[in-house]
């Protein structure tokens, strides 16, 4: 509703500028927000996965069951399913209406991502620590596990010719080399894109798991894969140092306008410095994936390119420390990332000075000095009255109070039902960031070694006082 | 504080129902007389710049008031009344100036209606002479007047009401007032629930959490204060944090902010999980009487005692509006409409303002109640028929008023389509509601009462001609009524059924038949 009373020209400024928040609670890993972008959750080194109300910096719901490091967080469309990997071998599926957890998904080897299916939050598919990726049904309570096949589709050979034995040998060898590190899937869950660490990118059908198409995209490993909201664009991490944008076909159209064979992948940009050869910790597009973003290897900085003509447009600074997950508001140009020394989340935003005429009604904002013309019957004193009927009057308009425009189409308009979470008076968020301290410019120490591996479930909650303190300084600080 | 603490001496007989007088007037022709009383009011009016009765009234309230708190906080308004030079009102001769004040404005919606129209009848006739022409062909004739009834009485309060609500699902009322304590009754048969006893000081607002779980209230010992209908415990935080009486509070529509306006001039968001002050907006130079959030929870409204009403980004806290009507009187209360796009804004000149924010721009000014004491509030509702639609939707206001009566308006017309009868004192706080598709409106007043009307099918009644709007001879019920006598008026805390005793409620004229 407010949309009509912010200054456009803030409106129109489509990437953030200015450090603003520094939240934390424990030392968070990863990062994700949901899709209304109302909630980010955090994940944490001690196994704890926290989520953070956006509108008010607090702590929402605390998850634990992990015992070790997150490595990954994936909402459910519609905010109430929450899945989470760890270096524990475990994929935990919650509930965040009351915290419970729906699946506990076990594996053979630490998880590297595992992401839900952008429809069915029963079905996930997950890319495992030097093991094959597996989609994982849990719709029942015994999950059903599928291996995803990491060695690229090798183009058939016709019919009739012999294939020579000691190359489908030499192939079998090199295919098996190929280990799958991130496994996402497309807009609408009927494929998986894959990325190998030879530098493939694989295609594979989410029904049949049989992989449709492959391509090799670079020598180094592919760290990261992420599609845009518009689901046609990804962005490819990977070992060489170079990020890159990929134009791809519309794969719902599969069957029906294209084939298999006429799927092509097309790079699109290459982002890198070449100066410094720096190597990207994480990267994400924005929310309308006209950026791309990404934080820097041993570098505190956060680069924002825009794609339209592959130009860099910012760098994002503040922290003086190196930052791993970048994080991207779906909605709103707001950046979040968390510092892997201190695991504090990082926000950048828009900080929009306030507008003095904003405050009187007869005041107005101009660039420079206007000759004011008075008009005729400006100081013509009127009866009291006689105004104030006239003002009657002249109300004659049919307002309608209670038509929602729904033009914009917010949220539901995708018949997602939607989900709120509940507000829990009695959350403690007083562990936070009071493990780390300051001890000079740029450097940190950990005040207890060890604290961040608590135990499952016995969370060591400090004294309240640290809680009452930090919220006077954060409030003081606006 | 003020408006829970009923006095009746600041009250003045002469403030009876204003649309009687006038509009007997009106009907008799006087036309000359009443333009020549009318001017003489608002040059009076003129003469007194605006004022804070809400301060003058505290002064009186002094010797009343058994808590300490209200002593010392009098002692600073009275000083910051003294640094304040433009507000110098004797607050011995205002009743009086405000009186004829009301008489004056109140015929103005008659005015309205006849001018609209074109029609010169009196008002006695308009409601005849109004249903029986239809509107524009394409559409169905919108109803002309409104029929609730008075369900039950919920007695129990032992001072003044100031603050009720339905919860999110209407199964349950909650009401707070000058006696500190928070009742929650049961909407279907009017009985009491529960009684929530910790506040120090009366409540002047309370507020449901969304959820339904909670109850919110702000008191003026200077906290708010949560309580949880389910467990009927209260919450072990208090938001402490203001300076002074806590005057009006709203959730955002999450329920993880709560927004508090106080006589402190602050407006606080609270983080509602923390119970901490999660940003301060530096909103206004006076007490802020009024606060709301938008229903997406992007804005904020408030208004203070100085006339502003501020609208703020929720996400930024910045102030992104300020509307104020030139004379600026002390605005009271605000609301957001249902679908955000308009503020209701209460103001002690007796008249309730329909404001487009976005434009800056008054849309409807709703009069015809008496105002010029209490921090009234009111709502929004829709009325008419469900089968037909209307376009655009049929929607009223809804406030209470200081005779004792509660008035509803078409937001289109400005057009008084009912005005209930049957609180003995200023009526303080309505509030709307839907149960098992019943639509309701529950109302609180300084008569210690808190009273259910329930919507009527209109082809129950009998016909009550004249009577409507201005009837307040007691008239038998003549009815079938679908309340549920399980309880006698014998206990401090039942419910009356008002089957049982004469009720003041006035019948609407009976002459339009509804589909």
């Amino acid at each position: 509703m407010n949309l009509s009373l912010v200054d456009p020209f803030v409106l129109a400024q489509e990437y953030p500028d200015t450090l603003t928040e520094k939240l934390s609670s424990g030392h968070a890993t990863c990062l994700s927000f949901n899709h209304k972008g109302d909630y980010l959750a955090s994940g944490r080194v001690d196994g704890t996965v926290v989520i953070f109300d956006i509108e008010t910096n607090g702590v929402a719901r605390k998850l634990q069951g992990h015992t070790r490091q997150i490595q990954s967080l994936s909402w459910s469309r519609d905010g109430r399913y929450l899945l989470t990997s760890s270096q524990d071998w475990k994929c935990i599926l919650w509930d965040l209406k009351d915290g419970s957890r729906i699946r506990t998904v076990r594996f053979e080897a630490p998880v590297y991502i595992a992401e839900l299916h952008p429809f069915n939050h029963l079905l996930f598919v997950a890319s495992l620590f030097e093991d094959q990726p597996v989609l994982v049904d849990v719709s029942s309570t015994k999950p059903i596990k599928r291996i995803l096949p990491s060695a690229p589709l090798r183009p058939q050979a016709p019919d009739g010719e012999e294939v020579d034995p000691a190359v489908a040998a030499k192939q079998a060898a090199q295919d098996a080399k190929h280990s799958t590190c991130v496994t996402i899937f497309t807009a609408f869950g009927n494929h998986i894109i894959a990325g190998t660490s030879k530098g493939w990118i694989n295609i594979i059908e989410t029904q049949t798991c049989t992989t449709i198409h492959s391509m090799r995209l670079c020598n180094g490993v592919v760290i990261l894969l992420r599609l845009a909201s518009n689901g046609r664009d990804l962005l490819v991490n990977s070992s060489d140092r170079v990020i890159r944008t990929v134009l791809m076909p519309d794969l719902s159209q599969l069957g029906i306008d294209l084939e298999p064979s006429a799927i092509k992948l097309h790079v699109e940009h290459k982002f890198q410095d070449v100066v410094n050869r720096l190597s990207w910790n994480h990267v994400t597009f924005s929310s309308t994936g006209e950026f791309v973003t990404a934080t820097t290897f041993m570098n505190p900085d956060i680069y924002v390119w825009e794609r339209s003509h592959g130009s860099l447009v910012k760098i994002l600074e503040g922290p003086r420390e190196e930052l791993g997950v970048v994080e991207w508001h779906p909605s709103r140009p707001m950046v979040v990332a968390c510092g892997l020394e201190t695991g504090c989340i990082y926000t950048w935003s828009i900080v929009s000075p306030q507008k003095w005429s904003a405050l009187a009604p007869d005041f107005g904002e101009v660039e420079e000095n206007v000759e004011y013309m008075e008009a005729e019957d400006e100081f013509d004193v009127h009866p009291a009255e006689q105004v104030h009927q006239r003002r009657l009057d002249q109300e004659d308009e049919e307002p309608d109070a209670v038509t929602l425009d729904l033009a914009k189409g917010d949220g539901d308009a995708d018949g997602v039902e939607p989900f709120s979470l509940p507000v829990l008076m009695d959350i403690e968020d007083s562990d936070s960031g009071e493990d780390v301290v300051a001890v000079g410019p740029g450097t940190m120490r950990r005040r207890t070694p060890g604290a961040g591996r608590e135990g499952v479930n016995g969370d060591t909650e400090k004294p309240a006082a640290n809680g009452t303190s930090r919220g006077t300084t954060r409030s003081r600080r606006r | 504080m003020d408006r829970a603490n009923p006095q009746p001496r600041r009250r003045d007989p002469r403030a009876q129902s204003p649309a009687e007088s006038s509009s007997d007037e009106l009907a008799a022709g006087s036309d000359h007389d009443e333009a020549e009383r009318r001017r003489a009011s608002w040059t009076l009016q003129k003469g007194f710049t605006p004022q804070r009765p809400q301060k003058t009234s505290r002064l009186y309230s002094e010797s009343e008031s058994p808590d300490e708190l209200a002593v010392d906080a009098d002692e600073y308004w009275r000083s910051s009344r003294m640094r304040n030079r433009r507000r110098t009102p004797s607050p011995i001769t205002r009743p009086s100036v405000r009186d004829d004040l009301s008489q004056g404005r109140s015929d103005d919606p008659e005015d309205e209606v006849t001018g609209s129209d074109g029609n010169q009848a009196s008002v006695a006739d308009n409601w005849s002479d109004r249903s029986a022409t239809p509107l524009a062909p394409p559409q169905p004739p919108k109803p002309e007047h409104l029929n609730y009834k008075e369900k039950f009485v919920m007695h129990g309060h032992l001072r003044g009401v100031s603050a009720v609500q339905f919860s999110p699902d209407c199964s349950m009322i909650a009401s707070a007032g000058a006696d500190a304590a928070v009742r929650v009754w049961d909407t279907a048969s009017g009985r009491l629930i529960h009684v929530f006893e910790g506040h120090l000081a009366g409540i002047s607002t309370l507020a449901w959490a969304p959820n339904g779980d909670w109850i919110a209230t702000g008191s003026d010992d200077k906290t708010i204060r949560f309580w949880n209908v389910n467990t009927l415990k209260a919450h072990a935080k208090v938001f402490d944090g203001h300076h002074n009486y806590v005057y009006q509070i709203a959730f955002a529509p999450k329920g993880n902010i709560l927004v508090s306006g106080s006589y402190d001039e602050a407006v606080f968001m609270w983080d509602v999980r923390r119970a901490q002050v999660m940003r301060s907006l530096p909103a206004h130079s006076d007490p802020v009487a009024g606060i709301d959030v938008v229903f997406d929870g992007t804005l904020i409204v408030s208004c203070a005692l100085d006339g502003l009403i501020r609208i703020w980004d929720t996400h930024s806290g910045q102030c992104l509006r300020t509307l104020v009507m030139e004379d600026n009187p002390p605005a009271t209360c605000v609301k957001f409409s249902p679908n955000g796009k308009y503020v209701l804004a209460w103001t002690l000149d007796g008249c309730i303002r329909m404001w487009s924010y976005v434009e800056s721009r008054v849309l409807k000014t709703f009069q015809g109640h008496v105002n010029n004491k209490y921090s009234l509030s009111g709502c929004f509702g829709t009325y008419g028929p469900r089968d037909v639609i209307y376009n655009p939707p049929l929607c009223f206001a809804v406030s209470g008023s200081e005779d004792g009566s509660i008035i509803f308006w078409d937001i289109v017309s400005k057009q008084i389509l009912q005005r209930l009868n049957g609180h003995k004192d200023a009526v303080l706080c309505v509030h709307t509601g839907t149960l098992r598709g019943k639509r309701m409106v529950v109302s609180c007043g300084a008569d210690k009462t808190v009273r259910l009307w329930e919507e009527v099918n209109e082809n129950d009644t009998g016909s009550d001609d004249d009577a409507f709007g201005r009837d307040v001879t007691p008239t038998p019920e003549c009815h079938s009524r679908k309340s549920t006598p399980t309880h006698d008026a014998d206990g401090d805390d039942a419910m009356t059924d008002v089957s049982a005793v004469p009720s003041t409620a006035a019948n609407p004229a009976e002459d339009v038949t509804m589909t």
